[in-house]
């Protein structure tokens, strides 16, 4: 248990090591444009 | 009768207000998830829910939960309504170090928070005073029941052997379980290309996370029922298994998507919250990074799955929670030892590999019952005041629709 535990957390190690420097894509657009609330008149 | 133990009594009563808390956290962590038009309306939800099923639970949610059994180990009698004969004075039941009516207050919040965490499901779309008559079904209906079966001594679960430290079916799955239920009753959301939109909040959620973080503490550590070394091994548990799921949560997301995700450390954290309750007095910290490490890739997993299967499970409720709850019953069955808790159970890699299985049929039995009663209520409720708010209110916003108030001026 103890061994799995400190292998798990180097894996963690060595994919922080090789994880991208930059997004895979641009962000997608997921929702369409909605009007937005407006405050009452005071 | 036995005598009070301060020490106990303080910690039970401060793990109370840590709970307490994590419903305001709770909010915030929503808050922060949905559109700014309907930030206020999805807070109060959670906050709402506090008052409501504080009275409630007074009045007949803890005698049916924990009241002396009817027999069948499947719900509570009415001996406790409005807490008569529940007083300062010890139970001979439960938590026999404290006073009863500390237990009763502890487990309040419980009650409180776990039908809080299915507002998620249907957030931005759902009609207020139908979400108050559910709320008050849900928790007499489904939670109260499911957690006299898990929790009281004559409940058909406890005696199967079911392990569940605080909370892994009785909250979190069931909730999730609920979630799902109701966001495919209530439809999708109108006008989102995917079931998802962009938080309008990062920092609120985060806050909200750190919230519920923190009251977590109270949740399982205060599960030992006393101030003692099992509070301490769950206290330890439960921060591991959530730093553990956080940076994994993280680091999936990184590979995936190519970037450290801020809003994938909070919800990761949550993951592993969710999945350490039901284990937390049961297994060793080594086993609680493995909670961690399993329910950060498993969650990560099933938040991808429910977006392609396109259920508007709005703030992934039964992805976190459902989900994340199941894991850590069924973990709770590899690791629990008596090593940690002389009054437990062992699990599989003990030797015990019955005690998976007892954790599979308290998982079934739960997710079931929860999935049934919940979609029965939402009918219910659906009849006499429909759920779903009409489109133009919901194209305006819950805030102003629903609660004639907007969060923000600028």
């Amino acid at each position: 248990m103890v061994i799995a535990a400190l292998v798990s957390f180097a894996i963690l190690l060595v994919a922080w090591i090789i994880a991208p420097d930059r997004p895979r894509s641009a962000a997608a657009v997921v929702e369409t444009s909605m009007p937005e609330a407006q405050p009452a008149a005071a | 009768m036995a005598e009070i133990n301060t020490g106990d009594t303080a910690w039970i009563l401060m793990s109370a207000a840590l709970v307490m808390l994590m419903t305001p956290g709770l909010a915030l962590f929503y808050g922060g998830l949905v559109r700014r038009k309907n930030v206020l309306s999805t807070i109060m939800h959670s906050f709402f829910i506090l008052g409501l099923v504080s009275v409630t639970w007074v009045l007949w949610g803890y005698t049916l939960a924990f009241g002396p059994d009817t027999g069948l180990g499947i719900i509570g009698g009415l001996d406790w309504l409005a807490l008569e004969g529940v007083t300062g004075e010890p139970s001979d039941v439960y938590a026999t170090t404290i006073p009863h009516l500390a237990f009763m207050a502890f487990q309040m919040m419980f009650a409180i928070i776990t039908p809080a965490l299915i507002t998620g499901a249907f957030a931005e779309r759902k009609r207020f005073k139908a979400f108050v008559l559910f709320a008050v079904a849900w928790s007499t209906l489904v939670y109260a029941p499911i957690a006299h079966w898990v929790w009281s001594p004559d409940g058909w679960l406890f005696s199967l052997g079911v392990l569940d430290f605080a909370g892994g079916t009785v909250v979190h799955l069931s909730s999730g379980i609920a979630a799902l239920v109701a966001a495919l009753f209530i439809g999708r959301r109108t006008g989102l290309i995917q079931p998802a939109t962009e938080p309008h909040d990062v920092p609120m959620t985060v806050l909200g996370a750190g919230l519920l973080w923190f009251g977590w503490f109270g949740f399982n550590a205060g599960s030992a029922l006393g101030a003692n070394g099992l509070a301490a091994t769950a206290f330890v548990t439960t921060n591991t298994a959530a730093a553990m799921a956080a940076i994994t949560w993280v680091t999936i997301s990184w590979l995936h998507k190519g970037t450290p995700s801020v809003l994938g450390a909070a919800i990761g954290a949550v993951a592993g919250l969710v999945a350490i309750t039901p284990a937390a007095g049961f297994v060793t910290p080594a086993a609680s990074v493995l909670i961690g490490l399993g329910v950060g890739v498993v969650c990560y997993g099933a938040a991808q799955l429910r977006l392609r299967a396109r259920i508007d499970d709005a703030l992934d409720v039964f992805a976190v929670h459902g989900v994340g709850g199941a894991f850590g019953a069924l973990a709770t069955g590899v690791f629990a030892t008596t090593a940690v808790n002389a009054a437990a159970f062992d699990g599989l890699l003990a030797g015990n590999a019955g005690q998976l299985l007892t954790q599979v049929i308290g998982v079934v039995a739960v997710g079931a019952y929860s999935a049934v009663a919940t979609a029965s209520i939402l009918f219910v409720v659906n009849l006499v005041v429909p759920i779903r708010v009409p489109g133009p209110e919901e194209e305006t916003g819950l805030d102003l629709a629903q609660h004639g108030e907007v969060a923000y001026q600028v």
